[in-house]
């Protein structure tokens, strides 16, 4: 019987949206005083729940402002839910848009570290695994030059070589996956293949049916915050074209 | 509303280990203070000292038959020393001055001394020390009589207040008595009570250490959480992450000058020369060794801007990753001030270049510097929490962040002595911590000794009580940083 990494349980998430973003003291006091400080409620997700077992590797479909980001983002913790509860069995790598966790006056070394302790690494296994890592991202002597100097797709390179070297146990992914060229873009995808097969949870974002399809058992389709269906990808992908 | 996420590869702590290493350091610690305070442990600068009234007349020529006698009483636990202040007529002076210090009480002679009139400037002092300092005189009625053997026209006459009055004193000129107060100082020391105690106090607080310890052991060996054993899990998983950023911004602040780290070094060296050059030449301030007067306070509040602006600036500038990695957002304000203390390490080798050229002798009290740092990081830290958290929702503290800083700089007595503030300004460094730590500071770079122990407590209490009210804001409002980045 394969374990439950993620138990999300009728969460709702509810932000307060002013009618104009306040940013600045003045305005701030000179509204409320005014008493214009009303908010509009604006529900990103209500009543969602669903459960994701070990190995599983899910999809998440749905339009923009579905609700995507804003379930993965409780998940790893980021946001907390205004209701319902989460309940998170491992440890959470989300994979990060290019170059957030990196600074751009340091060398690629020094980013690896850098952006292996963000991502919750220590530092034996991230000294254990650096020949692995620069292997993996082919940047050769570039590695110590500050990534500054780096083209997009180096960054982009790098960027992917640290976040999956680690056999996560729950794995973010928010469509990042077509990252270098060709043949790293396959080295990648590979990469992501061997990893769902070694047992890691997958929580995959795409707009790509086709992916999803390819890379997904299960999928879930949310709808304006709510899920709109949930099932078998083929099943809830044929769903979501119509 | 309910949030478990439970990490499988939490890493574990060796509580035992923690607690016996804690205690250990703890002892270590005490003995290590009682040493380095010395002295100023147990006896302070006593707050019945007597000060010299401001001369206003002469007394009488004091030739041979003429008699000053000056009563009074003092609080001082352990006198040391009597100064009287002498007019000369701006003209050579020839003959012996007698000092006598008589106990009324029982009539006895405390101390006696006897100065060469020639040798005494016109508004110069005469001081009789003694040696051992007099434990008996606390409160007891004493008379200081003085006269000399000088011949009408060659003698010295002591200066007088007219207009002082105290308490209890009366002065009488060859035996008429006379209103004002001659012009006189006592000084001596006291007692300090908590110092006198110190190993009682020091084992009290061991043995409630080590009653702490044994409660978390307790609670950790029956698996319950405790806010320690959660520190503890804490420090450990997130010290390699602090101190990858920390080396992040500290490799980074420097990367594209030409002189890299040596601006750390050279900073503070050229702030505290332009300054000497202005005050010196312009204000002429009378403090003694006045570089290392004013390095000492630059390089303290120095690191207090630097630490608090980086702080206000960390969440809102990494903004990026709070929205996509979790980690306790606590570690971004931390991380700047570490990064920042780094720095301040670093700004105390050309403190110690200056203290070494203005020919002061380092002394083990430069050891207890290490305190006020400390207390001065924890401080900062809690304002940088409080000023991280305001600033995700009101962008404009950055800006009046700026200007409260000066006006805080004005008002702390770097560049200045302290003296020069007017009495209804005076009470500004009252509630003036970073005051605090700078005399601190200067109390051991300076004056080579301890401060009193109460200044310890102080500061201590003004960095910790910093920490509490910025933590605690911080952790409120931290779950909403996100819908405000």
């Amino acid at each position: 019987m394969s374990k439950t990494m993620i138990e999300v349980n009728d969460v709702t998430m509810r932000f307060r949206m002013n009618n104009d973003k306040i940013l600045s003291l003045k305005e701030f006091v000179t509204t409320a005083i005014r008493g214009k400080l009303n908010y509009n409620e604006f529900t990103a997700l209500s009543h969602v729940s669903f459960e994701v077992k070990r190995g599983e590797t899910l999809g998440l479909i749905g339009r923009n402002g579905a609700g995507k980001s804003t379930l993965l983002k409780i998940i790893s913790g980021i946001l907390k839910p205004t209701e319902g509860s989460i309940a998170v069995h491992g440890n959470v790598v989300p994979m990060l848009e290019l170059g957030s966790g990196f600074d751009f006056d340091l060398t690629g070394k020094e980013n690896i570290f850098l952006n292996g302790a963000i991502l919750g690494y220590d530092e034996e296994f991230l000294k254990a695994k650096y020949d692995e890592i620069v292997d993996f991202s082919e940047l050769g002597q570039f590695i110590d030059v500050p990534i500054r100097n780096y083209s997009s797709g180096m960054l982009a390179r790098l960027a992917f070589s640290v976040a999956a070297i680690v056999k996560p146990e729950i794995l973010i992914v928010d469509e990042i996956l077509s990252v270098g060229d060709a043949a790293f873009q396959e080295k990648s995808h590979k990469r992501m293949m061997d990893l769902m097969g070694g047992g890691t949870t997958v929580l995959f974002v795409s707009h790509s049916l086709e992916q999803i399809r390819e890379m997904c058992k299960r999928v879930v389709w949310l709808d304006q915050g709510q899920i709109k269906m949930i099932g078998d990808a083929e099943e809830v992908c044929g769903a979501y074209v119509l | 509303m309910k949030m478990k996420i439970q990490k499988s590869r939490r890493p574990s702590v060796n509580v035992p280990k923690v607690i016996v290493c804690a205690v250990a350091i703890y002892a270590l610690l005490v003995v290590l203070m009682y040493w380095l305070m010395g002295e100023q442990l147990h006896l302070r600068e006593s707050r019945g000292n007597f000060e010299m009234p401001a001369a206003e007349a002469g007394t009488v020529e004091l030739c041979q038959g003429a008699v000053v006698e000056q009563s009074f009483t003092v609080k001082i636990q352990r006198l040391q020393s009597v100064s009287v202040q002498w007019g000369t007529y701006y003209r050579p002076n020839a003959g012996t001055m007698t000092m006598e210090l008589y106990n009324t009480l029982d009539g006895s002679l405390v101390v006696s001394e006897s100065f060469d009139a020639a040798a005494i400037p016109e508004g110069g002092l005469t001081t009789m020390t003694l040696e051992t300092p007099v434990e008996t005189v606390y409160n007891v009625p004493l008379l200081l009589r003085i006269w000399s053997d000088s011949l009408p026209g060659s003698a010295a006459s002591p200066l007088m207040s007219v207009s002082a009055r105290e308490d209890g004193y009366s002065l009488s000129l060859n035996g008429v008595p006379t209103d004002g107060v001659l012009c006189f100082s006592v000084t001596g020391e006291d007692y300090i009570w908590t110092g006198l105690h110190y190993w009682e106090f020091a084992a009290g607080f061991g043995v409630l250490l080590i009653l702490a310890g044994l409660l978390v052991w307790l609670r950790w060996k029956k698996g319950k959480h405790s806010y320690v054993v959660n520190a503890l899990i804490a420090v450990k998983k997130y010290k390699f992450l602090i101190r990858q950023l920390v080396s992040r911004d500290f490799k980074t602040k420097y990367k594209r000058s030409i002189l890299g780290v040596f601006w750390s070094f050279l900073n503070p060296l050229l702030t505290m020369a332009v300054q000497y050059v202005v005050f010196s030449s312009l204000f002429r301030f009378d403090v003694p060794h006045y570089p290392v007067y004013l390095i000492t306070g630059i390089v303290i509040f120095n690191f207090f801007t630097e630490a608090t602006n980086m702080a206000l600036s960390s969440i809102v500038g990494n903004a990026g990753l709070i929205t996509k990695v979790y980690m306790p957002k606590y570690i971004y304000p931390l991380t700047r001030v570490l990064s920042s203390l780094v720095n301040l390490v670093i700004s105390l080798i050309p403190l110690m270049l200056v203290v070494l050229f203005s020919g002061i002798i380092p002394t083990k009290a430069y050891f207890l510097v290490i305190f006020v740092l400390l207390c001065l990081t924890v401080f900062s830290l809690g304002v940088g929490l409080l000023l991280a958290a305001a600033m995700v929702f009101f962008r404009d503290i950055q800006f009046l962040w700026g200007v409260l800083t000066m006006i805080w700089m004005y008002l702390t007595p770097i560049f200045y002595p302290e003296s020069i503030l007017p009495d209804n300004v005076a009470w500004v460094l009252g509630v003036n911590p970073l005051y605090y730590f700078i005399t601190f500071a200067r109390t051991c770079i300076m004056g080579g000794i301890s401060p009193e122990p109460i200044v310890y407590v102080q500061c201590a209490l003004m960095a910790l009580g910093s920490l509490l009210v910025g933590s605690l804001i911080f952790r409120k409002s931290q779950d909403r940083f996100v819908l405000y980045l």
